[in-house]
């Protein structure tokens, strides 16, 4: 895999180069933050900005969560007509493709209108795993040494290395298309996808507790919860102009942080991510209180990919299953319910076909 | 006001003592490591080595979820809430000043509101003085600083071997009164390891000109740097949440049967939703509004308003903002 | 004890009358259920009150009705959202809260000893009823000048207060202009949006206040004919709407610049307001 500092001077140019030929109005990427450990988003339109770009092992933030509402319409129709869409240019990982390619399948952003530059991803460290590793020490820097590694300056002034496989966020741990599946350019040199299989180890895990034990863990987790919408708003597929978690006619769920309007919260945005989610880890890394939003719809996308072999975001070409009709789609399971595969057959147990629970 | 002293190893007696009269909060470890505010009996040990809580305190007196009226048959009755007694200790001076800019609100400004004025009347505040910032701490640049007492009623700074507890308030010396026997007069000693300790603290703070932002802002209003600020802003509630001054509410109906309650619960002006109309009106239908409204709030109309800056340099907007954003760098060129 | 500015008086509907031909303006009549609350209720005309049904929740109306009313309050309201809606479906006798006077009022101080220009169009005629009706009541109308109202809507139908309206008409000591965008048969009023009726009428600015409510559009061109006609801007008064929840200051929605329209408006002088940020 190409060091970073060598993507991070091709990334450099590349964009300098859109952006003086005029190839794009815009372009996306990280910059370096005011605190260790994380980038910024960066919305370059000047070429001479593009030296201000950062490619390290902290740009974990999805970017792609930018590009709905630079697509969207705007509400005043005379403006509408005036204003063309912007090209935008944007440097993009496998799980910030996977959501550019889901966005376009679902019609929120137009293909033409991106140029997309693409990074083999060699996963990027979460934040508060790399705080604990030094020990809440305060740190005043932090880089990347020869062997991508984290080198992080703590506040006496000591160097201290920090193995990257020990702080890789969750989501990168479990990636299993690091490589972007959608790109027009490609900086350094490209990786093979592979399935690690600790998604579905960490869920079997999860699920192999018994469900009361299940039950007293998610309210754990979700009594932490302050409902600051922060996992929603981080999330590239909830673009929704509407959220229905908004709604005052019907009030779905009430504001607030009563327990109850918070596990319908959780709950709904999981099922509304059920085979869209393409497991980028940006609600767990937004959320300012630790909960792992990522469990609910993982186990969700786990249950599309089985039923439906429909993995989001992975193929432009793929139709995502929960969003499309087809006129010879099965419908006998409106009237035969024998015909529901297990284990969701109302008896429980599982019977012709099914996998075991 | 005469400063108490108390070793280290009494000050779980000293709570112990305040627990006699009421429900006390202190610094413990949770589960997952963190020091929070424990309570309303404290059993733990208390954890000293802390820099400052995740969440800010003001959840005591502006509870995230407050009701304000019981419904019954549809008849309006005021909530009776516990009048016990509740002793905060640990609270940072940066969180105890952003409860004298909240007093500034709701019990100053015309009409008082008697929910907050309830709950601060019988909370007690014994802030815990700073010695060590981090780097995302400007407490200094915000007329605060790591000994300010400003909205406390006893301030304590942790020596080498006790606590100097210096009295804030009129309250304040009533609760070292109460504790008696469990503390010692302070020794001129005492008191001069404290300030050394803070003067140390303070030093470690970056100062970031904030005193002339206020006046900038005053004509920054059209600047580009809010469209630049506001296309990063993805709209979550975490700065306004996690800050001790914002007190932004919604107030909305639940009701269940004929049984219900109107509640007060925290909402933050980066929704896209906060100033919606019913007509579909939106006065602020951008991040780059919204984004303005936000520093213009803090930094200008609450100078205007209420002489004094609604923010106190905590930092948990720098530290926890999942864009990145800062709002020092943005102060530090806006308007000039 | 100071009263829990967040608990409503409690009162009940006694009439609801349909304003309008769409039938999505409702004007409610309520009395309080305590002789002590009517007391305590006194308002100027510009104030407003938050009105709420438990379970549904709260909004803020323009007081319709004058202090010299006695006895009653009057709202209208206009069917927009989840309150409005909700307030449309009842019937007289339902339990309603009201928490209030809130917000500055006309600025009748000033206004004593002047003549008044009053000029609204559409749904937003409902606090100026309350003025006109102020203004016109025998204790009081020997303390202003002149009175000259220009009302307008859409169609006849659209037009509010109908009675009133009628009634004021015949007096002699307000000139009433009504006039319609689209005359229908029988119409003997105006045609023209009201900016065109004002041109046409040509007031004097000299020691005369205007107050003007209306749509946006509406109240842009008025402000450049008043301009025309000599008004300086500390003259012209507007009353501006923002969403609202508490009402009194706290809750940190309802601000334009430092100014919060729950407390330092919904009054304002053009004046005040070309010192505050264009963001309403």
């Amino acid at each position: 895999m190409t060091a970073s500092h060598e993507i991070e001077t091709l990334l450099r140019e590349t964009a300098e180069k859109l952006l003086r030929e005029k190839k794009v109005n815009l372009f996306l990427g990280y910059e370096k933050a005011s605190l260790p450990f994380r980038t910024a988003p960066l919305f370059l339109t000047a070429p001479e900005d593009a030296q201000r770009l950062a490619w390290n092992p902290f740009c974990s933030a999805n970017l792609a969560v930018y590009l709905p509402r630079l697509f969207k319409a705007p509400a005043d129709a005379r403006e509408a007509a005036l204003a063309a869409p912007p090209t935008v240019g944007m440097v993009l990982k496998g799980c910030d493709a996977r959501s550019v390619v889901a966005l376009i399948q679902e019609r929120q952003l137009q293909r033409e209108k991106l140029v997309l530059v693409g990074v083999a991803c060699p996963g990027m460290v979460d934040m508060l795993k790399a705080q604990r590793a030094v020990r809440g020490c305060e740190v005043l820097g932090a880089g990347e040494d020869a062997q991508g590694n984290v080198r992080a300056v703590v506040e006496d002034g000591t160097e201290v290395t920090l193995r990257r496989a020990e702080i890789l966020a969750d989501a990168c741990q479990e990636c299993r298309t690091p490589m972007p599946s959608i790109r027009d350019i490609m900086l350094g040199t490209a990786v093979e996808n592979k399935d690690t299989g600790v998604a579905r180890q960490r869920t079997a895990e999860f699920g192999s507790k018994p469900l009361d034990a299940r039950w007293a863990c998610f309210q754990a987790m979700l009594s932490k919860c302050i409902r600051c919408n922060a996992c929603r708003q981080a999330c590239p597929m909830c673009y929704c102009k509407d959220c229905l978690l908004d709604q005052t006619r019907p009030k779905w769920v009430s504001a607030g942080s009563d327990i109850s309007d918070v596990t319908i919260y959780h709950l709904v945005r999981a099922f509304h991510m059920a085979g869209r989610c393409t497991q980028c880890g940006a609600c767990a890394r937004a959320c300012p209180v630790g909960i792992d939003a990522r469990l609910l719809a993982r186990k969700l996308s786990q249950e599309v990919e089985d039923l439906y072999g429909y993995r989001p975001g992975e193929g432009i070409e793929a139709t995502p299953p929960l969003s499309t009709f087809a006129m010879d789609d099965p419908q006998e399971f409106l009237t035969e319910p024998s015909l529901i595969p297990a284990p969701y057959h109302p008896a429980g147990e599982a019977q012709q076909g099914g996998r075991a629970q | 006001m005469t400063e108490k002293r108390i070793s280290h190893t009494d000050l779980e007696g000293l709570l112990g003592r305040l627990g006699e009269r009421g429900d006390v909060f202190a610094p413990g470890k949770d589960e997952g490591g963190d020091v929070v505010l424990m309570g309303p009996r404290h059993d733990g040990p208390v954890a000293l080595d802390y820099r400052n809580f995740r969440l800010s305190p003001k959840a005591f007196l502006l509870p995230q979820n407050q009701t304000l009226i019981r419904f019954e048959d549809g008849k309006a009755q005021e909530p009776s809430v516990p009048d016990r007694e509740t002793f905060l200790f640990g609270v940072r001076p940066c969180d105890a000043r952003a409860m004298s800019a909240l007093d500034k609100v709701f019990l100053e400004a015309d009409p008082p509101d008697p929910y907050y004025a309830q709950l601060r009347a019988k909370t007690a505040v014994i802030a815990l003085a700073c010695t060590q910032p981090v780097s995302s701490c400007f407490c200094t640049s915000v007329g605060g600083g790591p000994g300010d007492g400003a909205g406390a009623d006893v301030l304590a700074v942790e020596l080498e071997s006790e606590l100097l507890l210096r009295p804030r308030t009129a309250k304040g010396e009533e609760v070292l009164a109460f504790l008696g026997d469990l503390l010692t007069e302070a020794t001129p000693a005492a008191v001069k390891e404290a300030d050394e300790r803070i003067r140390a603290a303070e030093d470690r703070i970056a100062p970031v000109k904030i005193d002339d932002s206020v006046q900038r802002l005053g004509h920054a209003y059209d600047s580009p740097l809010w469209e630049a600020a506001g296309q990063k802003c993805l709209g979550c509630g975490i700065c306004s949440f996690l800050c001790p001054t914002c007190h932004c509410f919604d107030i909305t109906d639940e009701v269940r049967g004929g049984t219900g309650r109107r509640v007060r619960t925290w909402d933050c002006c980066a929704f896209p939703l906060f100033t919606l109309h019913a007509s579909g009106h939106n006065p602020r239908p951008t991040p780059k509004e919204r984004w303005r409204q936000r520093v213009m709030h803090k930094f200008r109309y609450a100078v205007e308003n209420f002489e004094q800056v609604f923010c106190v340099g905590c930092g948990r907007c720098v530290r926890n903002c999942p864009a990145g954003m800062d709002l020092r760098t943005l102060l530090k060129t806006i308007g000039a | 004890m100071v009263r829990n500015p967040y608990l409503p008086y409690p009162a009940r509907i006694d009439e609801v009358i349909v304003e309008n031909e769409a039938r999505d303006i409702k004007t409610f009549r309520l009395a309080f259920e305590d002789s002590g609350s009517a007391e305590e209720f006194r308002h100027l005309p510009g104030q407003f009150a938050e009105l709420s049904l438990p379970g549904v929740g709260e909004a803020p109306f323009g007081i319709a009705s004058s202090p010299t009313e006695t006895g009653y309050l009057l709202f209208t309201v206009k069917q927009t959202g989840l309150f409005t809606s909700e307030l449309h479906s009842v019937e007289s006798g339902t339990s309603i809260g009201v928490r209030g006077p809130m917000g500055r009022p006309f600025p009748w101080d000033r206004m004593a000893g002047k003549n008044l220009l009053i000029v609204g169009g559409g749904f937003a005629f409902t606090t100026l009823r309350a003025a006109i009706k102020y203004v016109l009541d025998p204790a009081n109308r020997s303390r202003f000048g002149s009175l000259l109202a220009i009302y307008g809507a859409r169609t006849s139908g659209e037009l509010m207060y109908k009675n009133d309206l009628a009634q004021w008409q015949g007096r002699d000591d307000i000139d009433l202009h009504l006039t319609v965008d689209k005359a229908d048969e029988g119409w003997t009023g105006h045609e023209g949006v009201v900016t065109t009726v004002l041109k046409g009428l040509k007031p004097s600015p000299q020691n005369t206040l205007a107050i003007v409510c209306g749509p946006p559009v509406m109240i842009r061109f008025t402000l450049y004919s008043l301009g025309e006609l000599g008004f300086t801007d500390d003259a012209i008064i507007l009353s501006l709407e923002m969403r609202m929840k508490c009402g009194i200051g706290k809750c940190g929605r309802c601000n334009i610049g430092s100014k919060y329209v729950c407390k330092d408006g919904p009054v304002f002088t053009r004046q005040e307001l070309k010192s505050l940020p264009a963001e309403y």
